[in-house]
């Protein structure tokens, strides 16, 4: 163990936290609306959107997000290109960082797993509640939001929470495609005097930090939505 | 800037990069036996009555859990190997395909040994207790009784956890191991990247067929066991 690599290197690694952050919670939260839209899509079985949202969703989740990420690495610029010229921009495709391409592939890979999540959850929800909400005149959106959804929420929590963690550690990957997140900073640190140890230790408990506190989070914002639950109430 | 793609060239990838199947097939394989191993003495450690061994098997469980897959191979690839060296062991010569059989092993092990709580734990205890009131010894009520149902309960989940693990297999071209991915990104390398889109959408593909396949596996396995559980009961 070299002690001095570590207090050297561990607060480089710490300062590579918020950009690993960025990536979870830009990805998490465009991803998620668009996995709650892509939900409600297949429910109410809008004809071929919700077919080629299907294909979609299974081709995400099928796929490795590697393999997803290096391939919105290497369309993207094209296609960014290709719309600069349509528009008669000259975009530098160089300028783009390329945590702008890992964040693209997170948020369509979150989207296509929360919409399962959030499919679920919906489904979950007895028709007799939306049925009620339409009974006492509620309209089709006041039913949804005031009626399902905070019920599906409590429902969707748990897989959420597994989701976000996973999505963390997701992050990791980005360092394939060229973004200095934790594991990119430690790999580099960690190269020139073989500290690999030192470095992989240190990755390990930054990641296992990350992970135990936003567990907790969603422990309690699941504990908060369970007076949402049909079970609960009883 | 130039962008040409050749879409054609896409079967023809496919079928090169399908050699590297077998070894692919054998990863999965390996780690899916010691992984449901091990997951199976971790699951019996956190029911079992041992305070200690609960709270080690918890820690493992939440551990694996925690740490992304490839910060786990990096330790495991990288670490072990200088860590062992100190102590006079030399495994720096050990085939790649090992230390990712190794890393897939723990990781999915802790998935595993959840999924075997779990349906262990949703067998009603009155089939134990009336196996035990027929004078059934503890493990032939095991065996006879209670293995057989959670078996039923637990194959969407198993289903769930073999396909996470086939995608995770793809991080073994991290360390060089010339499985699906390797195989692509070799080949892409031998064309100067030339065609490194349209490699990494026939592996897309490869990945996406399989993923389809053991779906579908899963989903006959499960409607086959318990059609011959009710047929049993009945």
């Amino acid at each position: 163990m070299d002690f001095g690599f570590i207090m050297e290197a561990f607060p480089q690694i710490a300062a590579a936290i918020p950009v690993t952050l960025l990536m979870v919670f830009v990805s998490a939260g465009i991803g998620w609306v668009l996995g709650l839209a892509a939900a409600l899509v297949r429910k109410n079985r809008t004809p071929v959107l919700s077919q080629i949202l299907a294909v979609f969703v299974s081709f995400m989740r099928s796929v490795p997000s590697v393999i997803v990420l290096y391939i919105a690495y290497y369309v993207m610029p094209a296609v960014i290109y290709a719309y600069g010229q349509n528009i008669g921009w000259a975009i530098d495709i160089n300028a783009v960082p390329p945590i702008a391409y890992a964040i693209f592939a997170l948020t369509l890979s979150q989207a296509a797993y929360s919409s399962e999540v959030f499919r679920a959850a919906i489904a979950a929800v007895d028709e007799g509640q939306t049925e009620a909400a339409y009974s006492v005149g509620m309209t089709r959106a006041q039913a949804l939001f005031r009626i399902v959804f905070p019920q599906a929420f409590a429902t969707a929590m748990p897989n959420l929470g597994g989701l976000f963690v996973g999505l963390i550690k997701e992050t990791s990957l980005a360092y394939y495609v060229g973004v200095y997140e934790i594991t990119a900073v430690a790999n580099l640190l960690s190269i020139p005097k073989l500290n690999f140890i030192e470095a992989y230790i240190m990755t390990t408990v930054v990641y296992e930090i990350l992970s135990f506190l936003f567990n907790k989070c969603f422990r309690a914002g699941e504990s908060r939505l369970k007076r949402f639950r049909a079970n609960a109430a009883g | 800037m130039n962008y040409t793609y050749d879409f054609a060239s896409i079967p023809g990838l496919i079928l090169k990069i399908l050699h590297a199947f077998p070894l692919t097939m054998g990863i999965l394989l390996c780690a899916l036996a010691i992984s449901l191993t091990l997951g199976a003495a971790v699951a019996a450690g956190t029911m079992g009555r041992n305070r200690f061994l609960q709270s080690l098997c918890k820690g493992y469980i939440s551990f694996m859990r925690g740490i992304p897959t490839l910060v786990l191979i990096f330790l495991l690839y990288l670490g072990m190997p200088q860590a062992l060296k100190q102590l006079g062991i030399d495994i720096g010569s050990w085939n790649k395909a090992v230390f990712i059989i190794a890393t897939l092993s723990l990781n999915a092990s802790a998935n595993m040994a959840e999924m075997m709580r779990a349906s262990y734990l949703a067998v009603d205890k009155g089939q134990r207790e009336a196996a035990y009131s027929v004078g059934m010894k503890p493990f032939t009520a095991f065996r006879r009784i209670i293995f057989p149902q959670a078996l039923g309960i637990a194959i969407p989940t198993l289903g769930n956890n073999i396909i996470l693990l086939f995608k995770e297999t793809s991080l073994g071209f991290t360390i060089g191991v010339i499985d699906i991915l390797g195989r692509a990104r070799a080949i892409s390398a031998a064309s100067f990247g030339a065609n490194k889109l349209e490699v990494y959408i026939a592996s897309g593909i490869i990945y996406w067929i399989i993923c389809i396949v053991l779906e579908q596996a899963s989903r006959l396995a499960e409607r086959a066991y318990t059609k011959g559980r009710k047929k049993a009961a009945g």
